[in-house]
């Protein structure tokens, strides 16, 4: 077998010659490199063409806002401007930035603020509805902005520490290639983009937070396979991965060198209900369905135990009504409000599942079992996300798996999407319409930040609780590990990170 | 000079697939339910922001308008803009190109590298142990879904030996050659599984063919029967079961590239679909119909330097 043999040796040869090179190639490091594993790539550097994550987290590394949700979700911390001050009366907002440069070295001037908010509110932003309430602007000097508001709108403040409210230099007006190199003030500067693949970020020198960033390199890898994502971990091919699956969480948690942690993130699960449908026009089918789902089961075995059971449809945020008691896992009371209306018998129905999520699979078979147990049969349908949209918004649906996520730390986003009807999405397709929280809707966003402004959302929390628009399930949390030579590493409640925070040891 | 008319003619007989393949994948797009602005905006936007959305990417125009300025596109050389990545899809194409190409090539340098000498390994030991066991073998590597023999492989190269990296696709083309190796080695196994027994059923027939004996009775030395005889007769039928692993390898390493982390084309398709990038999808179906001519193209030059009786008038 000569030729086997040639074959073999020369293939051989070629394929050690050409690791051996590699591997010396590769031992060539930067100074301080920290990478984290993700599990999507960014679309775009474009923060008013933004709605995914990957491009939302990115955009926050890049670019400053002129406020900033703080670490704890709770409340407005300063960014670009080191003070605000908001008017009695609402109408009126000032403010003032920090001595801070672009990556370029230029100083961020309040020319810049105008230009990118009213960039953000104009013909082309996917998010103008947050910023138009600014109705016009004026430079006080290079570094007041003095901004108007026809009527008060107390969201306001949080819209303009979204992301989408990023500060560009006015330079980027002109420059139609801007989003492949752009210039932010934010703590890291892009210094390569392998779009698929990965997002190199160099530490800005001109930072105004002193000493940070503490790495001099980042970069953002893109590895979408969960167990791959884990295994480079593993292997110290990654120092910190974000989204690790929660069935490998604890396995991965007694791995040496690793640690890992769960985050309480602005996300909520639930099972939309139509209500305009029979049975479910009835709020005491609702209330049953509610009572009929064992929530810290579904917690325990499906998500094991990385979420807490939800009372509403908000997240866990400011405002929360502390007040209300998720729905017991009561079957016998669920039976007996079924009998109520005239269901004693049960039912038959169908509920719409998003393809492709595992755990939210699952968590529609415990669904299914638990109803089964009260006599409501379910029939279960898989449907692509887009497609799960449409059906809901077209109202040809019994029930829906689904969840929300907060982009702001102010209940106003999600209250208005999941509560208000019609608002923007008739109570997220529930079609539920409480004249009472509309009313209170109307009136919270008139209201400055307060006790007032408190017992309202608490109010609107209470009567969506009890009218039961959707089966509250829970509020899962984001996991993600790091290997014990990173210091600092945390996904924050907006489930974005801060990489200027993370030390190498 | 045969072989460059061979090529154009070729070319031009794409045109008609080309027209085919693009009305089939845009049809099919548009009947999807879901569509681009609702999935950007859906949970944050009201209905006149989707409205605007979708005037401004031009799909509020009616079908034909939109296929033929796909057309038109097409024309001028350009594939249009994402939706999703707000960018030209040509040039994401080709930041992406590169990492399919090199692993659909690599891959079947290792399926051939795989294939001849175990092929003539088990043709010359046909049904004994041997022959049963490479058989064996490869059944149970084709059988095993390319995401558990990836991970099976990571485990063992990456993990245990640290031979290779776990995934990723390196800077240069050295690093390339020494990320891509597990992915290549992951479908050139599955190929393989198919292959080998092409090639070895040929070797089996063609070595009870009567030239096979002249040779050996003009005392040539095996390994030359074997090689000048044997094998070159026995290369095209597997040439051809290659070319279409090949062909279908361009678009479907999805799997192997998420387990591995390549960022090539396949995964960029599926993410396309979900987001509903229009422009994206078929930027896609045009590169890989033109993957799949060139593939076929190569194919049939390979015939010719194969068999010297090939000829393309």
């Amino acid at each position: 077998m000569i030729s086997f043999w040639r074959w073999a040796q020369s293939a051989g040869l070629v394929i050690a010659l050409g690791f051996a090179t590699a591997m010396a190639v590769s031992d060539a490091k930067a100074e301080t490199l920290f990478r984290l594993g993700v599990s999507e790539d960014a679309l775009t550097l474009d923060p008013i063409a933004s709605s995914d994550n990957p491009s939302i987290w990115a955009e926050l590394l890049i670019y400053d806002t002129l406020i900033r949700p703080g670490t704890n979700g709770v409340d407005l911390e300063p960014g670009l401007a080191e003070k605000w001050t908001v008017a009695p009366d609402g109408k009126e907002y000032v403010f003032t930035l920090r001595d801070a440069k672009f990556s370029d070295g230029t100083p961020v001037t309040a020319d810049d603020v105008i230009f990118s908010l009213k960039r953000a509110a104009g013909e082309k932003s996917d998010w103008a509805r947050f910023f138009k309430p600014i109705t016009s602007y004026e430079a006080v000097d290079q570094r007041t902005i003095k901004m108007t508001l026809e009527t008060p709108f107390t969201p306001m403040l949080n819209n303009l520490a979204l992301f989408s409210g990023a500060i560009l230099p006015k330079s980027a007006e002109t420059d139609p290639e801007f989003f492949t190199h752009p210039v932010g003030s934010g703590p890291f500067v892009l210094k390569e983009w392998r779009k698929g693949d990965r997002l190199v970020l160099a530490k800005n020198p001109h930072y105004w937070q002193q000493g940070k960033p503490a790495v001099d390199m980042a970069e953002v890898q893109v590895i979408s396979e969960d167990n791959s994502r884990i295994l480079k971990l593993q292997a110290g091919e990654l120092d910190a991965i974000i989204n690790v699956p929660f069935n490998q969480l604890k396995q991965l948690q007694s791995t040496a060198g690793i640690k890992t942690s769960a985050a309480d993130v602005f996300r909520v699960e639930f099972v939309q209900l139509n209500t305009k449908k029979k049975p479910f026009d009835d709020q005491k089918v609702r209330q049953a369905l509610n009572y009929a789902i064992d929530k810290q089961g579904i917690v325990d075995s499906v998500i094991f135990g990385n979420a807490v059971p939800a009372v509403s449809s908000i997240s866990i945020m400011r405002y929360h009504n502390t007040d209300l008691k998720p729905y017991a896992y009561d079957p016998d009371k669920a039976k007996a409000l079924l009998a109520e209306a005239g269901l004693a018998e049960g039912f038959s129905t169908t509920m719409l599942l998003p393809a492709g999520d595992s755990t939210l699979r699952n968590v529609g078979a415990v669904i299914q079992d638990n109803l089964q147990k009260i006599g409501v049969k379910v029939e279960l349908q898989t449907l692509e996300g887009g497609a799960q949209w449409d059906t809901t918004k077209s109202g040809n649906y019994d029930m829906s798996l689904s969840y929300a996520t907060s982009d702001t730390i102010d209940p106003d986003q999600l209250v208005g999407f999941t509560m208000v009807n019609p608002e923007r999405a008739n109570a997220y397709h529930t079609e539920w319409k409480d004249d009472r929280v509309n009313e209170l809707y109307e009136a919270e966003r008139k209201t400055l930040d307060g006790p007032e402004r408190e017992a309202q959302f608490k109010e609107i929390e209470a009567r969506v609780h009890e009218g039961a628009p959707y089966i509250f399930l829970y509020h899962q949390r984001a996991a993600y590990a790091w290997r014990d030579n990173v210091e600092g590493f945390a996904v924050l409640p907006t489930s974005n990170y801060r990489l200027e925070d993370v030390k190498m040891k | 000079m045969y072989l460059l008319r061979f090529t154009i003619l070729r070319f031009v007989q794409m045109l008609p697939v080309l027209i085919g393949i693009t009305l089939c994948v845009f049809l099919l797009l548009r009947v999807m339910p879901g569509d681009p602005a609702t999935l950007i905006l859906g949970r944050r936007g009201t209905a006149e922001d989707i409205a605007r959305l979708t005037a401004q990417l031009g799909l509020d125009r009616p079908l034909w308008q939109q296929y033929l300025m796909f057309l038109w596109d097409i024309a001028k050389g350009s594939l249009g803009q994402s939706i999703a990545y707000r960018a030209p899809v040509s040039a994401i194409i080709m930041e992406r190109l590169p990492a399919t190409l090199l692993l659909v090539a690599y891959s079947t340098v290792l399926t051939v590298l795989i294939t001849v000498p175990l092929a003539i390994f088990v043709a010359m030991r046909k049904d004994r142990p041997a022959d049963l066991l490479v058989k064996g073998l490869f059944v149970v590597l084709m059988s095993l879904p390319p995401f558990w023999l990836g991970i099976l492989l990571i485990l063992l190269f990456s993990i245990k030996l640290h031979w290779f990296p776990v995934s990723g696709y390196g800077s240069n083309i050295i690093e390339n050659i020494w990320y891509l190796f597990l992915p290549a080695l992951v479908i050139a196994l599955a190929t393989s599984a198919l292959t080998i027994r092409s090639l070895r059923s040929s070797i089996i027939a063609v070595a009870t063919a009567d030239y096979v004996d002249t040779a050996r009775a003009k005392g040539l030395r095996p390994g030359t029967v074997m090689r000048r005889h044997i094998l070159r007769n026995s290369l095209v039928s597997t040439v051809s079961v290659l070319a279409v692993h090949t062909s279908w390898i361009i678009g479907g390493t999805v799997v192997v590239e998420s387990v591995f982390a390549v960022p090539g084309l396949g995964y960029l398709l599926v993410s396309s679909i979900f987001t509903r990038d229009y422009p994206m999808v078929q930027g896609l179906t045009v590169t890989f119909a033109m993957l799949v001519v060139l593939i076929s193209l190569l194919t049939d030059i390979a015939y010719a330097l194969i068999d010297p009786r090939v000829r393309y008038d």
